[in-house]
Formats: structure tokens, sequence, C-alpha cells
């Protein structure tokens, strides 16, 4: 492994266990058995780190979620594979997920920017759902972002309690909840029924 | 809440008891705290900040709170449960669940609209000031789970269970809309979102249109 990407790694699981203030540079070159010199190499300081995780993190993380929506041809399934290919990516990396989600609101106004960002590209893959509400003109424009802010909320719980295994049980549940306000419980209730079938 | 309804302490010989001027101070200190943060926010704030805005000495600082965490998570309890009591108030006088929980989030969207610093505080800052505040602050967020739940029993006899992150779903979603217009320095506009609330708390519980028709009554 090379070393500014042990430096990212050490990063990541010092801010996910103890928090971004608390952790410092001397424990972020211990951690990655590198040198101080190797670390301002490669980033001025310790928010720089975090930014160049945090910008990786959400380019795996939007990449993966975008492949697998445009996989599949009907929106409620490319949402269902969107939300599974996120809480994949999330499972997988528990350490860089906590970092990211749970603690980059506590790294700066520069870091919650960029996660908020992150965010936002959500919206627009959930937007084609509104056509088919037939109430659609009735919907909220923040509803796209506010439906995010829950999936992202109970995910968070899952992270902050150490229990990412658990997101597989949640993803039916998270499905449905995101499509319930486009399509009703019961079609919402199908899809989601469709997903635990299926895994 | 605010700093400016706080008079000075009275000097020398006055009426008051020890304890009553301790309990004083500490709430000048939160008061102080409340608008050293509004103005600086969490990280850039220091104790000097605090201090001066409650018009109180670092030693008195010092006498009631270990660091500025300690001294924010006294605000955030403040402030939280001061809320939650605005919230039971307001859901008391309705009778059914629906409008109890309408009057709940009506009472805590107006609260928040005349107490911008408050909100920002409690919604924006809780957020950013470290593990430990951050863990308060989805507690008292889970708090209002169980009287969200309470809605499940308005469903009658439904086919099905409502998944059991619904309620933690609804939640999360209320607070992140609400945490960016308060973010955004729209704290004041925030009851325009009052039939947002209304018609996600609803929804789930009594269906899109009975929650759409409640939404409209609510307007």
């Amino acid at each position: 492994m090379d070393q500014r990407r042990r430096i990212l790694e050490a990063t990541a699981e010092l801010v996910a266990e103890q928090g971004f203030q608390a952790t410092t540079i001397e424990m972020i070159v211990r951690r990655a058995k590198v040198g101080y010199a190797t670390f301002y190499k490669s980033f001025e300081d310790k928010e720089a780190a975090f930014l160049a995780l945090l910008d990786e993190a959400v380019e795996q993380l939007t990449g993966r979620v975008k492949e697998a929506y445009d996989r599949e041809p009907e929106w409620p399934d490319k949402v269902a594979a969107g939300l599974g290919a996120m809480f994949e990516v999330i499972a997988a990396n528990p350490n860089v997920a906590r970092a990211c989600l749970v603690e980059a609101s506590t790294a700066g106004p520069e870091a919650t920017r960029r996660q908020e960002g992150a965010m936002k590209q959500f919206a627009p893959l959930l937007k084609p759902g509104r056509e088919l509400n037939p109430r659609r003109d009735q919907l909220p424009d923040t509803l796209e972002d506010t439906l995010m802010g829950g999936v992202m909320w109970v995910v968070n719980q899952r992270l902050v309690g150490n229990e990412t295994a658990k997101l597989r049980e949640l993803l039916p549940e998270t499905l449905e909840f995101v499509l319930r306000p486009y399509v009703g419980e019961e079609k919402a209730a199908a899809e989601a029924g469709a997903l635990t079938g299926a895994s | 809440m605010a700093s400016e309804e706080l008079g000075p302490l009275p000097a020398g010989r006055h009426g008051f008891s020890r304890e009553q001027v301790e309990h004083n101070q500490r709430e000048r200190l939160i008061a102080g705290l409340a608008t050293a943060v509004a103005e600086h926010g969490y990280n850039a704030v220091t104790i000097t900040h605090i201090t001066k805005a409650a018009r109180v000495s670092r030693r008195v600082f010092y006498a009631n709170f270990e660091s500025k965490e300690e001294c924010f998570l006294a605000a955030f309890e403040v402030v939280a449960g001061y809320v939650r009591e605005l919230a039971a108030e307001a859901a008391a006088e309705e009778g059914d669940w629906a409008h109890r929980a309408i009057a709940a989030a009506r009472a805590v969207l107006s609260f928040f609209a005349e107490e911008p610093d408050l909100a920002r505080l409690c919604l924006v800052e809780s957020t950013s000031a470290g593990p430990a505040v951050a863990s308060r602050f989805r507690a008292a967020i889970d708090e209002v789970e169980p009287f969200l739940a309470e809605g499940r029993k308005e469903r009658g006899n439904a086919e099905r269970e409502l998944p059991e992150s619904t309620e933690a779903s609804v939640l999360g979603a209320l607070v992140s809309l609400a945490s960016r217009r308060v973010g955004a320095g729209d704290a004041e506009r925030l009851p325009e979102l009052l039939p947002d609330f209304a018609e996600f708390i609803l929804a789930p519980y009594l269906g899109a249109a009975e929650a759409a028709r409640l939404t409209r009554e609510a307007a």
C-alpha cells in the first residue's frame, strides 16, 4: 500500500474512533507508520488529509450509486439498486463511512460544505419518481433532500452504534421510506418486499 | 434566554442567597454561551467570549463548567428541555394524535423562529461541536420517537406493520429540513415548513390523502 493511502486510512480510523478535533497529526503518522515529512509532502495539515479522504469517499459512493442506478430500466428498481449500492459501500468501509458521514460536520465549514454537496447529488436520482404521483404538483420542492436526510439519519444511527451489519436489514425499510411519497405505501412496500425476497 | 434580559448581578449586600447567585451565574453563562456561539460558531468560540457575553469572571466560569463543551451541553439541555415542554403543552390542547402532532410541530417551529440564535445552537452547532454533543443531540431527537410511534394506533386494522425505522427516518428527515433552513440563516422562516412537517409526520400513519387534508386544515 502506498504511503498516501496509509495516511488516509489512518485518518479514517482515528476520526471514526475519536472524532476529528481529538485526532492529531502525530496520531496519524504513528498509525500510518510514516514520518512527518511524508505526511507534509502529501498534505498541508490535518484538515487537508481529511478533505482528501472525504473527496475520495464521496467519489466512490456517488460513482457506485449512479452505476447501479443506471443499470436498471424502471425507476423504482433504479432507486432500489442505488440505495443497495450505497448501503454496500458503507457496510464495506465502516471507518471511512463513520468519518465522512458522522464526523465530517465537526471538521470545519469546508468539510461540511463538501459533504452537503455530495448529498445533493442524490436528489436528481429521486426526482423522476414525481411523475408516478398523481398529486405531483403538491409535493414540496425540498422532498428529495429531506428524504435523503432521513436516510442518512438512520444510517448514521447504525454507524454510531457500530451496527453496520444491520444495514442489510435496514435496506428494505429505507427503500419503502424513500419510495412511499412517490408511489404510495402499497407499491413501496411491495418493492421493499421484493428486495427482501431477493436477498 | 437572550442575554439582554439579564441585568447586572446585584452587588454587595443583596437579598439573594449564595445558592441563588450561583444558579443565576450558571444561567448567565448559558445565555452568554448562546450569544457567543451565535456570533463566532462553536469551534471558534473561546471561554473569554462566553464570560464577556455573560459579564462574569473566568473564575465563575470554571466554578460552573470544566470546559466550553460542558457549558454547551448545559445550554443544549436547557433549550431541549424548554422545547420539550412547549411541545407537550401545545399537544395537550388538542384531542387526537394527528392534531397533537401538528400542534407540537407548530410550537417547536415558532419557538426556533423567534429564537434564531438558539435554533442555530441546537440544530446546526450541536452537530459540529464534537462527538459528545452530537451524541446528546441524537439522543434528544430519538426521545421524540415514542410520541410519533403513537400514530401507529391510528392505522387501525391495517394489514401490515410499518417498518421499525419509520419514526427515525421521519425525524431525521425533518431535522435535516429544519437544519438546512437554520444553517442558511433562515430560522425566522421555519414556520413556513409547517405544512411539510405535518404531511411528513402524518402520511405514514394516516395515508397520503388524509395527511394532505389535515395539512390543508392546519395551514
